[in-house]
């Protein structure tokens, strides 16, 4: 018996993505230009599915912090936080996010993934209940394993099923941890976090809201959707990544708990791997900077997503959610989402394909994230390419370029 | 174990897998669920939702990772309204 018989399935759908054309999943950038641009296959290609939300990749104050700090502190911490790995930037850091986020404790990870399989499964006991949104990322889902917890999911954004699932629970099932994200990353929809504040008060559970994607993106102080509803200090623990509007790599988590310090002790995450790198320490704090100084960086990210939403809308694309700097294409099959993705590829604009299980609700996705740096005519190529894919599926119809 | 004709929620739970059943294969207890119905991951879990909810009763994911047949499926009721 072979390990990788049970791959039979797997290798019989990646030949077939092959066979269509490129490979969406080992795509190489050959030469990063900007934050919206880079060399594939010798082309120029607009980068339309990055994460990079506030562009600050290649940002000369992100870029001179990390140079700084590779030369004052070294290339690596070669150790754990919990050893020799914690510097005094480190702890800045951690004290900046919390400061910002009006938490009383924040522990930074080395990677976003990490953070919520650290802070998740340090929180949460054998004995423990989590409570999941059916669309949370394979990273919660992952902590929850290593948890060791029962874990239950709930309908996707839907505080009313929550409930349901918690008063079945009654006394039941010990701490009660419930965990949602504030922007969903496939789809682009936000979730009702007041509601989600509301029932887990009502059953004194714990809320848990993963911000990854919209940390730095939604709220008036970038704060994330809990800013942008109100309900930040009601919320128990907030994670988020450094690897998208950050522009780094690692990962946080804060609380409202001064006892979340303990996790330091008790996440195998963070205790067993090497600590972040100083020059992503650096690039992170001078990022954070830039957010807190520069609220035209939001906004020129919420009017680029304006464009391409109402530019999408207007081919008569089904999009998956209302505007927001996460777009989604809804293609017709999973066909129909391979061919697209490499029609767009060699028409000049790179966008994630999102194919099931991946997705929710098992649909096929284009996926694009959008970026402060996007120039006004690079989203104008982008919705002509849009207008050049549906001709070409559809000879006969005719789409108004912009 | 329960002879499947006489089991109500063996018929209950094909009533459910009806949506996913495209080839109209004939569903028995030995069925399984993703290989024969080809159902992914995901639909699987879409799934023990309509379960959970018919049955008032919460399936952790770990027992959904056991699930392979319909018949596990049909047990792990019986299982969790006894409980």
């Amino acid at each position: 018996m072979s390990l990788f018989d049970k791959f039979e399935h797997l290798s019989d759908q990646y030949e077939e993505i092959l066979r269509a054309g490129q490979d969406p999943f080992g795509m190489c950038l050959e030469k990063v230009v900007s934050p919206t641009s880079a060399i594939v296959n010798g082309q120029p290609v607009i980068l339309a599915g990055t994460n990079n939300y506030l562009g600050l990749t290649f940002d000369p104050a992100c870029v001179g912090a990390a140079q700084n700090a590779i030369a004052n502190h070294g290339t690596g911490t070669t150790g754990s936080r919990f050893a020799n790995g914690t510097y005094s930037i480190h702890r800045d850091l951690e004290k900046a996010l919390a400061d910002f986020l009006g938490h009383k404790s924040c522990i930074v990870f080395s990677t976003g993934y990490q953070a919520n399989l650290g802070a998740i499964s340090g929180l949460v006991g054998p004995e423990d209940t989590i409570l999941l949104d059916a669309d949370c990322h394979a990273s919660i889902y992952d902590g929850c394993k290593l948890a060791g917890a029962t874990a239950l999911r709930f309908r996707h954004n839907s505080a009313k099923d929550l409930d349901k699932r918690l008063s079945r629970l009654g006394s039941e099932g010990g701490a009660k941890l419930v965990i949602v994200e504030g922007l969903y990353s496939m789809a682009g929809d936000v979730a009702p976090l007041a509601e989600f504040v509301e029932v887990t008060q009502k059953h004194g559970a714990y809320l848990f809201v993963d911000e990854a994607h919209s940390f730095g993106v939604f709220g008036e102080k970038g704060k994330g959707v809990a800013e942008a509803q109100g309900v930040l200090d009601k919320i128990d623990f907030y994670a988020g990544t450094f690897s998208k509007s950050l522009g780094s790599i690692g990962g946080f988590c804060t609380s409202r708990h001064p006892e979340f310090e303990l996790m330091r002790c008790a996440s195998r995450p963070y205790v067993f791997t090497a600590s972040l790198s100083p020059s992503n320490v650096a690039s992170v704090r001078a990022a954070l900077g830039e957010i807190e100084s520069r609220p035209d960086l939001r906004q020129k990210l919420w009017k680029n997503a304006k464009q391409l939403h109402e530019g999408l809308t207007a081919l008569g694309l089904e999009l998956c959610a209302p505007c927001a700097p996460i777009v989604a294409v809804k293609m017709s099959s999973r066909d129909d989402a391979v061919f697209s993705w490499n029609w767009m590829l060699q028409n000049g604009v790179y966008v994630n394909l999102a194919i099931p299980p991946g997705t929710p609700d098992t649909t096929s996705l284009l996926r694009m994230s959008m970026s402060t740096a996007h120039s006004e005519e690079q989203i104008n190529d982008i919705i002509n390419a849009f207008a050049g894919l549906i001709e070409t599926k559809n000879p006969a119809k005719k789409s108004a370029r912009v | 174990m329960y002879n499947q004709d006489d089991d109500l929620v063996f018929h209950k739970a094909c009533k459910l897998l009806m949506p996913f059943n495209t080839n109209q294969i004939a569903l028995s207890r030995e069925t399984n669920i993703a290989s024969d119905l080809e159902i992914d991951s995901v639909a699987i879990m879409n799934l023990i939702m309509e379960v959970e909810d018919a049955y008032d009763i919460s399936f952790p994911m770990n027992l959904i990772a056991e699930i392979k047949t319909v018949g596990d499926l049909v047990d792990t009721v019986h299982q969790l309204k006894r409980e």
